[in-house]
């Protein structure tokens, strides 16, 4: 079942000196449970079909759905996490991740306890009464997946979620993120500049033009299910992928 | 907070604390420095006390003012104005920036005119407030009021601006309304601006009222420096000016306390 159909749909962005065509009749579509990553030159449009996708924004042209419904505007089956964690330096790492559940007025004992699950089970309740500032960059991007996590949407859509990260952190992290979707059995659509990264974490790998982003080519990964990130990165064909995917975008 | 620092580290902290030591010791020093001068050439004549007045004229004129009581007035009229003008300011200014945010169309039409009000010297505005609201009270905490309002929206909507706007995508991505993004957001981020502006109203509140009294007073601490000039009474513009300092230097530190009790809430 698809879960996210994008179909024909073009985006112009407007200001006062230019009109660019971020993207061009892009289709595709994420199936129930897939993980998915978008690949692309700089400057393509993958924030652009983020922003498409969680409602944020509309296309010129095309249509939208998450699971059969139209998007027309944000809905709480969409999960946004975006490039920079974006914590409220203000509220503790308890009450950012209540935050959407705040929002949609649907905090109560149930939703609360998935919350509470959710920290526990992810390692942060000896954090849960700290503010953002005393945890590290990895730990913040836990906590901003989390807080994406406790509003149970159906689809994740994930912003290069490590690219602020150095090098070891950013290992840590996509295993985290990686077996926390996973487990939580969710749908995923990643937009990254790392090659490895979507590798070693996706189904399908989705490689974009340069802009305007059209779907130049979608590869599928066959690595072993139960392969974490970053025994993947152990396995022999993740230098092929690495070498198909590293063709296409030049 | 017990730790064992290394014997480098206690020696640094050491010359941190030297420092600082140093520091009060000389304010102290130079205060002493300029009152001794001032008393010295005051009774040797170099100067004319009629003038200048001396630090013991000053002292004795307020163990004068405050033995027959009558100072309680000015300070009670004067401190009642300021603590108006700075509290209507305040959320007056707040709540306009607030709107101004909430209608960006607004901002951007009423955008000039508050450039153009911001530049203006309000003293300018001194006979209309006098001949609309009438002498007293009321048209010194206008002006006290005017002086601070303007700069008041302004800063407090130019804090709302630099709020990232990725954080207000996010609220919007979870399908936050505009309140909500309001008082979710943009209200508790613009805290540290808050008190900022704070922190310049209360100085500001002081130069409205003050002027305010110059234009048109019967009781209050700016009065009582008009009065003192007309009548040439040096002494008391100078007790008046002393205890101007003290009011506003004691006005500040409530502010920087609720400064510091914020921060430590915040870390
Ligand atoms: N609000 C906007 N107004 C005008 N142009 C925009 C706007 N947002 C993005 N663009 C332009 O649209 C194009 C696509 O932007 P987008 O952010 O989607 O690219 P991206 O692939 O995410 O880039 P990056 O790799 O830098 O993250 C870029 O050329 C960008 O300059
Ligand atoms: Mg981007």
């Amino acid at each position: 079942m698809n879960l996210l159909t994008i179909s024909g749909v073009s985006l112009t962005y407007h200001s006062k000196t230019n009109e660019t065509l971020a993207l061009d009749n892009l289709s595709f579509d994420v199936k129930d449970g897939e993980f998915v990553s978008i690949v692309g030159p700089s400057g393509c449009g993958k924030t652009t079909i983020l922003s498409l996708a969680s409602g944020l924004i509309k296309p010129t042209s095309g249509e939208i759905f998450v699971a059969d419904t139209k998007v027309t505007r944000p809905s709480s089956k969409i999960g946004y996490m975006f490039q920079r964690d974006n914590l409220f330096e203000w509220l503790t790492i308890q009450k950012n991740v209540l935050l959407g559940l705040e929002i949609l007025h649907k905090k109560n004992k149930q939703t609360e306890a998935y919350a509470y699950e959710l920290i526990k089970k992810y390692g942060l309740n000896s954090f849960e009464k700290h503010y953002p500032a005393e945890l590290s960059g990895g730990m913040r991007q836990r906590v901003a997946l989390i807080r994406t996590l406790a509003s149970r949407p159906e689809i994740l859509l994930l912003d290069e979620p490590c690219s602020a990260l150095d090098y070891q952190t950013r290992l840590v992290v996509q295993e985290d993120i990686w077996s926390i979707i996973r487990q939580e059995k969710k749908t995923a659509l990643l937009v990254t500049h790392d090659i490895s990264e979507a590798i070693s974490m996706s189904d399908k790998i989705i490689v974009l033009t340069s802009r305007p982003g059209r779907v130049k080519t979608i590869i599928d990964l066959n690595f072993d299910k139960s392969l974490s990130p970053f025994e993947r990165r152990k396995q022999p064909e993740f230098s092929k992928y690495f070498d198909m995917v590293w063709r296409e975008l030049i | 907070m017990k730790q064992n620092f290394s014997a480098e580290h206690k020696k640094y902290l050491n010359k941190l604390k030297t420092q600082t030591a140093l520091t009060h010791i000389a304010r102290i020093l130079l205060l002493a420095l300029i009152v001794g001068l001032w008393e010295l050439m005051a009774s040797s004549g170099l100067v004319d006390p009629f003038i200048t007045s001396s630090p013991s004229r000053i002292i004795s004129k307020l163990t004068e003012m405050f033995s027959s009581g009558s100072i309680w007035q000015h300070i009670s009229v004067t401190l009642y104005e300021t603590l108006l003008a700075f509290l209507i300011s305040t959320i007056l200014g707040s709540l306009v920036a607030i709107l101004l945010f909430m209608c960006l169309p607004l901002k951007r039409i009423l955008e000039p005119y508050l450039v153009v009000l911001n530049s203006l010297p309000k003293i300018a505005l001194g006979p209309l407030i006098i001949i609309w609201m009438g002498v007293g009270t009321s048209a010194i905490v206008t002006m006290g009021v005017l002086i601070c309002i303007v700069i008041t929206t302004i800063s407090m909507l130019n804090g709302f601006l630099e709020i990232e706007n990725e954080k207000i995508m996010l609220l919007k991505s979870m399908g936050a309304n505009k309140f909500q993004i309001l008082f979710k957001l943009i209200l508790p981020a613009s805290l540290p601006n808050f008190i900022s502006v704070l922190k310049i109203n209360v100085g500001m509140a002081w130069v409205g009222v003050i002027m305010g009294e110059y234009l048109s007073s019967k009781a209050g601490l700016g009065y009582l420096l008009v009065y003192g000039g007309q009548v040439f009474q040096l002494d008391l513009v100078m007790t008046t000016i002393v205890l101007l300092c003290v009011l506003a230097g004691l006005m500040y530190m409530i502010i920087a306390l609720l400064e510091m009790y914020v921060n430590k809430k915040r870390k």
